[in-house]
């Protein structure tokens, strides 16, 4: 029988939408162009070249290795693209995605990935094309919630602040607004520099919604220990006290 | 012994930064924008500078070209009451740059030395034949408060330091002989008796026997001009001329040597330890200050030995401040935001409130502090509960997650307080810190984020090393400190450390941590800085209320 990798544990919303971050199975909810994306990443114009840090690999000549003939080269990669940066900042009141899972969900999905993992963002870099594919992912699946969820390069300042009236993440540099007609519009590309047009990444989710859609665990949607006085734990909290205790037990003996 | 929470501490700090009329569960707010002029100490600063750069003649403090000209202040700029104390100051009240009482409480430890009594004793009456009494003991201590600050003695024409510039200098010796105690005029003695509690008193001065120390505070204005190491060469000098002068001796002969060399080696506890050269710190220097150490500096187990969470929380303080704001953030790093993280452990009750919801159900559950099996299933237990209800706070309290609104201060502190209760439940300090690193692990998979990338590298693979006792692959948790491998580069870890090997000992209602003669010396009522309140005087000093030694405006023009 072929191996069929379970991803996490556990039978609530919660655990069930952790195993589709994981997987790489999501819904596609949106489709937000190729340049709206480069727009808001704001590393090049859109249909500008990209820059390149060496030749082709093909032209490199490279040396007789089997590790090389085994691993097939990622597009930006073969290419010779600057590594480049996307970087999300999910707010803590059910953003659909959080930052660990943003990694886990890159380092399983995403060939020639570096995803780093922080409290109030998560950043993957990649080879610059290869990101700009897997930042348009992203933004299009049901891991954002364009309320939520924002690309922030720098002062990310906002996962953990209360919301704004209109239901959006605080951010200090203003780079997403809500418009009149209820869409969200990015007006700063991710490390604020303002935009020559606003890019109109659609409407943020209901409240019910990213409630159903969210990974992180809240004890007023899917508690993750129960209620206070009648503890029950989620099947992840038994797990992860199971690994808790062979670390402790077995750090330093390992028979 | 009881429980002694009161619930939700927090509320009342949060009415103060927020406003009473604030609905503290409110999810939503209306950012409002001011800017840096919403805060008095922004505005103040601004007004500094501007006087300022005239006379400099270069640009100065402008939080106007903050984040690309969008200034600080998008967020409401809230103030910080320090926890327990009725003190409410702004954030930059709180780094150690601005106040005058966090500067002194390192200075007061990197002044000090301990050098013990006895060898030097044997070698004037063993070798040279001199009668030392209490009498002899009581002129040497006259001569050593003299020439200790800086005063010449046996030499003529020798220049001195002026007393105006170093009256926080003084020697006073402490001893388990209590017969001995009794003869020593009261100005030069720390009376063990009278600034313990009895019972810690008898426990401390078994563990001493009939040995004699110096608690020895050189003038702070030398340690911070010059450095830790300076401490022990400074006070041996003054040491060995005092010598020479009380007992008539002659001011070359080798027996000089010897007593020199026990104050500067043989009889000596540096406050911390030497560092290696990649951290390049003589001894004296915080990097080398042990939980243990530290955990004994702070005398609140002696003012308030029925309160063990508090008295574990004052240490947190203490080493919130020393190793992530001084030593982590300034000697090794840089900047300012280290003090952000630091905050979040004294500051609005938050940490006090989680800690003392932990011991309550620890003690509801089995009975009383240190009461508890002394095994893993403890530590998950209350670990778990005490983690998962801080998180619960700060889900139904929105401005609780917005005050600790960086997840490494959140981890910090549910990891504190999991591991303060655990160890008082116990009294056992590795349990401590197994609920510690429980509490990140269960913290991080609840919220699927922990904090910065230090958290991945220490408190995920942390509880390997609890448990571990030889010398490269752990350490009883009171013997490690900021330089052991995996905590050496971690911000928001070591203070709460120290507080969680308090802990145990402090449910144990032990006179002591590590080392009852650190203990005693910082027990000395002459200190500058009070240790048994730390964080009140954290708040003294944000209030510009502190009064610090060291000062040099004696001798300069006035502004």
């Amino acid at each position: 029988m072929a191996y069929k990798p379970q991803f996490y544990p556990g039978t609530t919303s919660v655990g069930v939408n952790r195993r589709k971050h994981m997987s790489g199975d999501l819904e596609k909810l949106r489709d937000i162009s190729d340049a709206d994306v480069v727009t808001i990443m704001g590393h090049r114009a859109p249909g500008a070249d990209y820059p390149s840090t060496h030749p082709p690999l093909a032209e490199m000549g490279e040396p007789d290795c089997p590790i090389r003939q085994l691993v097939e080269p990622t597009p930006g990669a073969a290419a010779g693209d600057r590594i480049r940066y996307s970087q999300f900042a999910d707010s803590m009141y059910n953003a659909p995605a959080i930052p660990y899972w943003r990694s886990y969900w890159g380092a399983i999905n995403c060939r020639g990935a570096d995803p780093g993992t922080l409290s109030g963002r998560q950043i993957i870099e990649a080879r610059e094309r290869d990101i700009e594919q897997y930042t348009k992912v992203q933004m299009d699946s049901e891991m954002t919630d364009v309320a939520l969820c924002s690309m922030r390069g720098c002062t990310v300042h906002g996962h953990s602040l209360r919301l704004q009236e209109d239901g959006m993440m605080f951010d200090m540099l203003a780079r997403t607004e809500m418009g009149a007609d209820g869409n969200v519009y990015y007006v700063k590309d991710q490390v604020g520099i303002p935009l020559d047009r606003k890019v109109n990444v659609g409407k943020g989710m209901s409240e019910a919604e990213v409630a159903k859609r969210t990974t992180i665990f809240r004890h007023d949607n899917i508690p993750f220990g129960g209620a206070q006085g009648a503890r029950k734990f989620d099947e992840g909290l038994i797990a992860l006290h199971h690994m808790w205790e062979r670390r402790s037990k077995w750090g330093y003996r390992p028979e | 012994m009881g429980k002694i929470h009161s619930k939700k501490l927090f509320v009342k700090a949060l009415n103060k930064k927020f406003g009473k009329e604030l609905d503290l569960s409110g999810k939503t707010t209306t950012y409002e924008r001011k800017g840096p002029t919403q805060n008095a100490r922004k505005v103040e600063f601004m007004e500094a500078s501007k006087k300022l750069e005239g006379k400099r003649g270069i640009s100065f403090y402008n939080p106007y070209v903050h984040a690309g000209g969008v200034p600080l202040g998008q967020r409401q700029l809230v103030p910080y009451k320090l926890s327990t104390t009725e003190y409410v100051v702004e954030g930059d009240d709180l780094h150690f740059v601005n106040n005058p009482a966090m500067q002194q409480m390192w200075d007061d430890i990197r002044r000090t030395i301990v050098v013990g009594l006895d060898m030097t004793h044997e070698v004037l009456e063993k070798r040279l034949g001199k009668e030392v009494t209490p009498e002899t003991i009581n002129n040497y201590l006259e001569i050593l408060n003299h020439a200790m600050p800086g005063a010449a003695v046996v030499q003529e024409h020798m220049v001195e330091t002026h007393p105006g510039l170093v009256d926080d200098c003084n020697v006073r010796i402490f001893t388990g002989d209590d017969d001995l105690a009794d003869e020593i005029d009261d100005q030069y003695v720390i009376d063990i008796n009278a600034l313990f509690p009895a019972d810690q008193a008898e426990e401390i001065k078994a563990a001493m026997g009939k040995t004699t120390w110096q608690a020895i505070h050189i003038p702070t204005i030398v340690s911070r001009t010059c450095d830790g190491g300076t401490t022990s060469r400074w006070s041996a000098m003054q040491l060995s001329m005092t010598f020479i002068d009380a007992y008539n001796m002659c001011a070359g002969e080798a027996a000089v040597a010897d007593l020199a060399f026990a104050a500067k080696h043989a009889a000596v506890i540096q406050m911390a330890d030497m560092l290696p050269a990649r951290r390049a710190r003589g001894p004296n220097e915080p990097g080398g200050v042990s939980f243990g150490f530290l955990s004994d500096m702070v005398q609140t187990s002696r003012t308030k030995p029925d309160d063990p969470p508090q008295v574990s929380l004052n240490v947190v303080a203490a080493g919130t401040m020393l190793y992530d704001q001084i030593w982590l953030g300034s000697y090794m790093s840089g900047g300012v935001g280290f003090t952000q993280y630091a905050t979040a452990a004294y500051t609005n009750d938050i940490l006090d409130d989680y800690s003392y919801y932990g011991c309550d159900y620890a003690i509801d559950k089995y009975g009383d502090w240190c009461s508890a099996p002394v095994d893993l299933e403890t530590a998950k237990d209350i670990a778990t509960e005490t983690t998962l209800y801080g998180i619960e706070q700060y889900e139904a309290f929105p401005t609780v997650l917005e005050d600790h609104f960086g997840g490494s201060q959140r981890a910090s502190v549910l990891a504190a307080a999991s591991g303060i209760s655990s160890a008082c439940a116990t009294g056992n300090s590795q349990i401590g810190l197994a609920g510690w690193y429980c509490s990140m692990l269960v913290h991080k998979e609840a919220w699927g984020r922990l904090g910065f990338f230090g958290y991945d590298l220490q408190d995920q693979c942390g509880p390997t090393n609890v448990f571990s006792y030889q010398g490269d692959e752990g350490s009883p948790v009171e013997l490690r400190g900021p330089n052991y491998p995996n905590y050496a580069m971690n911000v928001g870890h070591q203070g709460e450390y120290a507080g969680i090997s308090c802990a145990a000992h402090a449910a144990r209602k032990d006179a002591y941590t590590l080392n009852p003669l650190i203990k005693v010396t910082f027990a000395n009522p002459a200190l500058i800085f009070d240790f048994a309140d730390v964080r009140k005087e954290f708040g003294k000093g944000g209030a510009r209320e502190f009064r610090a030694a060291g000062e040099r405006s004696l001798v300069m023009p006035a502004v």
